[in-house]
């Protein structure tokens, strides 16, 4: 649905985006993480067609943007990262000014009804946007995004500055909203791209550091297979026994959690599963097993690990240079 | 280009700046009108239509300072430039609904020549060809005015350049006396704007003073248009 290759934007010699590439398949909800000034915002905003790219191309459909600017433009509902309301009209003028801007078909009043009662703005309807809330207002920049039904949306940061309640009712629409569109989400909290999307990109320093869904991301980056375990018996046996497994790299004890129970991180080789062996050690030595699980790392690791790597990478890259 | 011009129009009269810059142009045109008709005759009437131009300028700076300038300090070019409409199609529509005020505020000053119409005879034709000029100086400089309103996030800076470069036109004839270089002179009699709308104001209608306003008004009109497609770029 959306091909992003090669994409390089620089402003004056400062380089915001490096050579990124992803591809959007039809239907799925990919979240952009990184930090701050990551660039996920400038290429939301070359993708829709605000900025244009130094290098690289963008094409939505098969469809570049710079052939057929206004037949890309149309199938893309854009939420930027403020939204774009004239706080001097109200709702319905906006969006009813929307409407004739993106030269939606569809018949007018029902459809832009049926998208109030979907973001929840029936109620400030005639009210002047310039009196809203930031929550109604972040909804009635969606609302805007969804008039005419892209079969893209792009959503820089949707639930900035909403209350936990609004959070939630959002997230729960851009889920919805996935059924039958492909999404694209920005933020910089781990815990909603976890919650929203089915594959994440992480960007950060302009370069796309990590790319797949939640779990085999957090996987991934714990390179080898790590258990925690909790067994009861006497540290220095426990700790021979399982250092006999079957494609063990190292145990760790990590002391007397209960009396006479003690915890350990047991390494495997790239790969190895040890768990069905560390059962079958257990039950032979009569040692019973008091927790057991895996130690992959959080989102929120993997997120500080890729972004911290990087930017030790870059310093050393300047440094070097 | 219709919804923006729409919106335009409907933003110039749903905040004061409509109203003001109308009824400002209005009370000027209208004092200056009561003091010539006072001290001299309404045979005096083409004269203060003549001279009409000058107050039309004071109004173009405020029309235009916000036409760009506000769109891009709120943000809201996002949802212009994203949308399925080229950048000429918002220039435009930003234009036009800077020329309709401008329109409506000439229409009003054709009261005075109304209400001496019914107690003395009036050249209709000079007084119609005066605001035509009008209308066609004003769009000229309406555009150079949304041109600069299209160079800063500031509607100030905007508003002030503006009337710079409107004063600049209103006094470039008497720069080019001063001029001893022949060169010079000529270049700055061609750009001014006194000489070609002049003939306006005598009733006659100068096909070469049109197609130079309308010149004028789609050069700086393209200008606005690669200024916004530029800022993609930067």
């Amino acid at each position: 649905m959306i091909e992003v290759k090669d994409l390089t934007k620089r402003y004056g010699s400062k380089t915001v985006l490096s050579h990124v590439s992803f591809t959007v398949e039809e239907g799925t909800i990919l979240g952009f993480l990184g930090p701050n000034g990551a660039g996920k915002s400038t290429t939301m905003n070359i993708i829709t067609g605000y900025l244009s790219a130094s290098g690289g191309e963008v094409t939505v459909d098969g469809q570049n943007i710079l052939d057929y600017p206004n037949e890309v433009k149309k199938k893309i509902g854009y939420l930027p990262e403020l939204p774009p309301l004239y706080l001097d009209m109200t709702v319905k003028e906006y969006l009813n000014f929307m409407y004739e801007l993106k030269k939606v078909s569809l018949p007018r009043e029902k459809h832009i009804k049926e998208i109030c009662a979907l973001v929840k703005i029936e109620d400030v309807y005639s009210r002047l946007i310039g009196n809203l809330s930031k929550g109604y207002r972040q909804r009635v920049g969606i609302a805007q995004a969804l008039l005419g039904n892209p079969p893209v949306l792009i959503l820089d940061e949707p639930t900035v500055g909403l209350d936990p309640k609004q959070i939630i009712e959002i997230r729960n629409l851009i889920k919805k909203l996935g059924d039958n569109h492909t999404v694209i989400l920005s933020s910089h909290i781990l815990s909603e791209v976890q919650a929203v999307c089915e594959r994440i990109l992480v960007i950060n320093q302009g370069r796309i550091v990590a790319d797949g869904s939640p779990d085999t991301l957090s996987h991934q980056m714990t390179g080898n297979h790590k258990l925690l375990v909790r067994l009861e018996g006497r540290e220095t046996e426990l700790k021979q026994g399982l250092k006999t497994l079957h494609k063990v790299k190292e145990v760790q004890p990590l002391g007397e959690k209960e009396p006479g129970v003690f915890e350990f991180t047991v390494e495997g080789e790239p790969g190895a599963d040890l768990r069905r062996d560390l059962f079958a050690l257990a039950s032979r030595k009569g040692w019973p097993i008091l927790s057991l699980r895996t130690n992959d790392l959080t989102l929120e690791e993997v997120f500080l690990r890729l972004t911290d790597g990087q930017a030790a990478a870059a310093q050393k890259e300047g440094e070097s240079a | 280009m219709r919804a923006i011009f729409k919106r335009e129009l409907r933003s110039y009269f749903s905040s004061p700046i409509g109203y003001v810059c109308v009824a400002v142009l209005l009370a000027l045109f209208g004092f200056y009108y009561a003091m010539v008709m006072n001290s001299r005759s309404s045979s005096y009437i083409t004269s203060v239509y003549g001279t009409m131009f000058i107050w039309c300028m004071m109004i173009v700076p405020i029309l235009t300072m916000r036409s760009m300038s506000e769109d891009r300090r709120n943000k809201t070019d996002q949802a212009l430039l994203t949308a399925p409409v080229g950048v000429t199609g918002i220039v435009m529509g930003k234009f036009l609904a800077c020329v309709s005020v401008f329109g409506i505020a000439l229409l009003g000053s054709l009261l005075p020549a109304l209400v001496i119409s019914f107690v003395s005879s009036l050249n209709w034709v000079t007084v119609l060809g005066t605001v035509f000029g009008a209308l066609l100086y004003g769009g000229a400089m309406i555009s150079i005015g949304v041109f600069i309103s299209s160079l800063t996030q500031s509607q100030i800076i905007s508003a002030i350049g503006t009337f710079a470069a409107s004063m600049f036109l209103l006094i470039v004839d008497q720069l080019s006396g001063s001029v001893s270089n022949a060169v010079i002179a000529k270049l700055i009699g061609w750009i001014s704007f006194n000489s070609r709308y002049t003939p306006f104001t005598t009733g006659v209608f100068n096909v070469s003073s049109i197609v130079f306003f309308l010149s004028v008004a789609a050069v700086f009109l393209f200008f606005t248009a690669r200024r916004l497609e530029s800022r993609r770029w930067n």
